[in-house]
């Protein structure tokens, strides 16, 4: 567009890559800084000196991971609730969303009504209530209380409502015609077509559940049930703050945290753009 | 076998659909309106598990009001809340504008991408990361120092540091996708305006603060929104980072109300604080749409 570039320009543009090149070392510094101790060995993750890459790469600190600390069980806490969870979320919120989206349904305002409020009550705002209800329920300390939190959001409706309603109406109606039900048009026409939305709250609920904490910090005690991000915190938090001898060496620690990521960071290489696309209607919604 | 009515059929029809939101509401039912109504009922008992719960009037409140543990934590929400509000705002503006001056798509990419990473990460995952960075035992911070001949510093039982280690991390952890948020918005004005303003020989700088700025006006109203919501609510980056020494000084209200609630059992007292940060939420959030609404 412009051929000619003046020299201020220049210079301006040289302070900017300059400006973004410092902000981005501040993000992946401390990120590269933990995947490298996690691979040194004992002695050196002790070091103080600069590490960006381990002098003597070795894999003692995932060894002394899957070892001594209880992790395995945990993560496999963590696969289920976060695909049980996910999954039954994604049912439950497109039925309702297919439901919001039918024309002449009596008391359609109501539905509208109980489905949007939820949306300005924080889950933080109600946890004594919600811990009793959940006592009551006879769920504490199982992994059922962690896959029924958050198993239907306002936020994911709404998503995908809007999907829906981007499917032209004759489609559905030629399948009323042919006498399909409402089961059906949703399954065969209207959830194929909405793959983008689905995409996108998979996703998103998947990353949700994957670093689900508060409920797991109210509702879990016994360490059978723990999930990754309780017994992740035992690992890197402890006893690290006052004092200068440890237990668990800072190359296992590490290891931890790069073993809980995994699972995130190959989602969001694969599906960057519906993170971003996740993200508008997320910041639309309030 | 007659055939059914138009009117029967849109009856069996709608019964389905009914059936098919049924656990939505269900849900919302179970876990939002009943525990807001419950919330607000124990926070008038002096509650218990077994047995009945004893009405108490306004006790709980009287007795919120009156505890100067509560007074510590709630000016400590406030300065980490109101911190966080304002630079997690503008900061990422400005790194959306800078983004915006990059011509090469490729690069304005992976710049996004590697600044919205931590957001994807827990708080589990993002203080664990800090408190191995910021510890005196191999850390890179205390490293760097000890390069340079410098004694280690142990921040996070520093009283001193604590505070802006807390809104820096939580900075860090954030700026990607509010920063995002504003490249979308920045991305969604009209090119010819530009072009329009090139043409009567506005330089970049001119183009920024009459054309870009105003827009981002109004997706930083939204943001602001965003983070006082979220501001009143800091709990999970808390219980990772805190520690005894420093709990003075970083300590906020949903942590009191763990504390109070479901480690002493102290139920009432706890609900009661529930509700009061529930509705300064709502007060600000109407304040902060007022005021934004009649600014600019």
């Amino acid at each position: 567009m412009r051929n000619y570039t003046s020299p201020g320009r220049k210079l301006f543009l040289a302070f900017n890559y300059l400006f973004l090149i410092l902000i981005s070392l501040t993000m992946i510094v401390p990120m590269i800084n933990v995947l490298a101790v996690s691979f040194t060995t004992n002695l050196e993750s002790y070091d103080t000196t600069l590490k960006l890459f381990p002098r003597q790469p070795s894999i003692t600190g995932y060894v002394q991971l899957f070892k001594y600390v209880a992790i395995v069980r945990p993560f496999v806490n963590n696969v289920i609730v976060t695909i049980a969870g996910t999954a039954v979320h994604l049912i439950l919120c497109s039925m309702a969303g297919f439901v919001l989206v039918r024309n002449n349904l009596p008391g359609k305002t109501i539905l509208v009504m109980l489905v949007t409020i939820p949306m300005m009550i924080p889950f933080q705002m109600i946890i004594i209530p919600v811990y009793v209800t959940i006592r009551n329920l006879g769920l504490m300390d199982t992994l059922w209380s962690l896959i029924l939190i958050g198993l239907v959001s306002t936020f994911s409706i709404i998503l995908m409502k809007n999907y829906f309603e981007g499917i032209p109406k004759s489609l559905e109606e030629s399948a009323f015609m042919d006498g399909a039900s409402e089961f059906t048009v949703f399954f065969k026409i209207f959830l194929p077509l909405a793959k983008p939305g689905i995409a996108t709250i998979t996703i998103f609920e998947f990353v949700n559940r994957w670093n689900h904490f508060l409920p797991a910090v109210l509702f879990i005690n016994s360490p059978k049930n723990y999930t990754l991000q309780i017994a992740l915190r035992s690992l890197v938090v402890s006893q690290e703050l006052t004092s200068t001898t440890q237990s668990v060496a800072n190359n296992t620690r590490m290891a931890g945290i790069v073993v809980s990521v995994i699972p995130l960071i190959l989602v969001y290489i694969f599906a960057q753009n519906y993170f971003i696309k996740g993200l508008m209607v997320g910041s639309v919604k309030e | 076998m007659s055939y059914p009515t138009a009117l029967s059929r849109q009856f069996r029809r709608s019964r389905l659909l009914y059936l098919m939101i049924l656990p939505a509401i269900l849900y919302f039912i179970l876990l939002s309106f009943v525990p807001v109504a419950d919330g607000f009922k124990m926070s008038f008992q002096k509650f218990r598990f077994v047995g009945a719960s004893e009405f108490v009037g306004w006790a709980n409140y009287l007795s919120m009001l009156k505890t100067p543990g509560f007074w510590r934590v709630f000016k400590n929400t406030l300065i980490l809340g109101m911190s966080n509000v304002f630079l997690t705002a503008f900061i990422p503006m400005f790194v959306a504008l800078s983004l915006n001056e990059v011509g090469r798509v490729g690069v304005k990419r992976s710049l996004q991408s590697i600044l919205y990473l931590p957001h994807i990460f827990s708080w589990v995952v993002v203080g664990g990361l800090w408190i191995f960075i910021l510890s005196p035992n191999g850390g890179l911070i205390n490293s760097i120092r000890n390069v340079f001949g410098a004694d280690s510093i142990f921040y996070l039982v520093s009283e001193k540091h604590i505070r802006p280690i807390i809104i820096g991390v939580n900075l860090w952890k954030q700026a990607g996708y509010v920063c995002i948020l504003f490249l979308a918005s920045i991305a969604g004005i009209n090119p010819e305006l530009y072009e329009a303003a090139t043409i009567d020989g506005a330089n970049g700088w001119q183009r920024a603060r009459f054309i870009t700025i105003p827009e981002l006006v109004r997706t930083l109203k939204v943001v602001l929104l965003l983070n006082v919501m979220g501001a009143l609510r800091i709990f999970d980056q808390i219980y990772v980072m805190r520690n005894e020494v420093v709990a003075p000084k970083v300590d906020v209200l949903m942590y009191y109300v763990y504390v109070h609630g479901l480690e002493k059992f102290n139920i009432g007292y706890a609900s009661a604080i529930s509700l009061f940060i529930f509705f300064i939420t709502l007060i600000v959030t109407l304040l902060v749409k007022r005021v934004s609404r009649y600014e600019v």
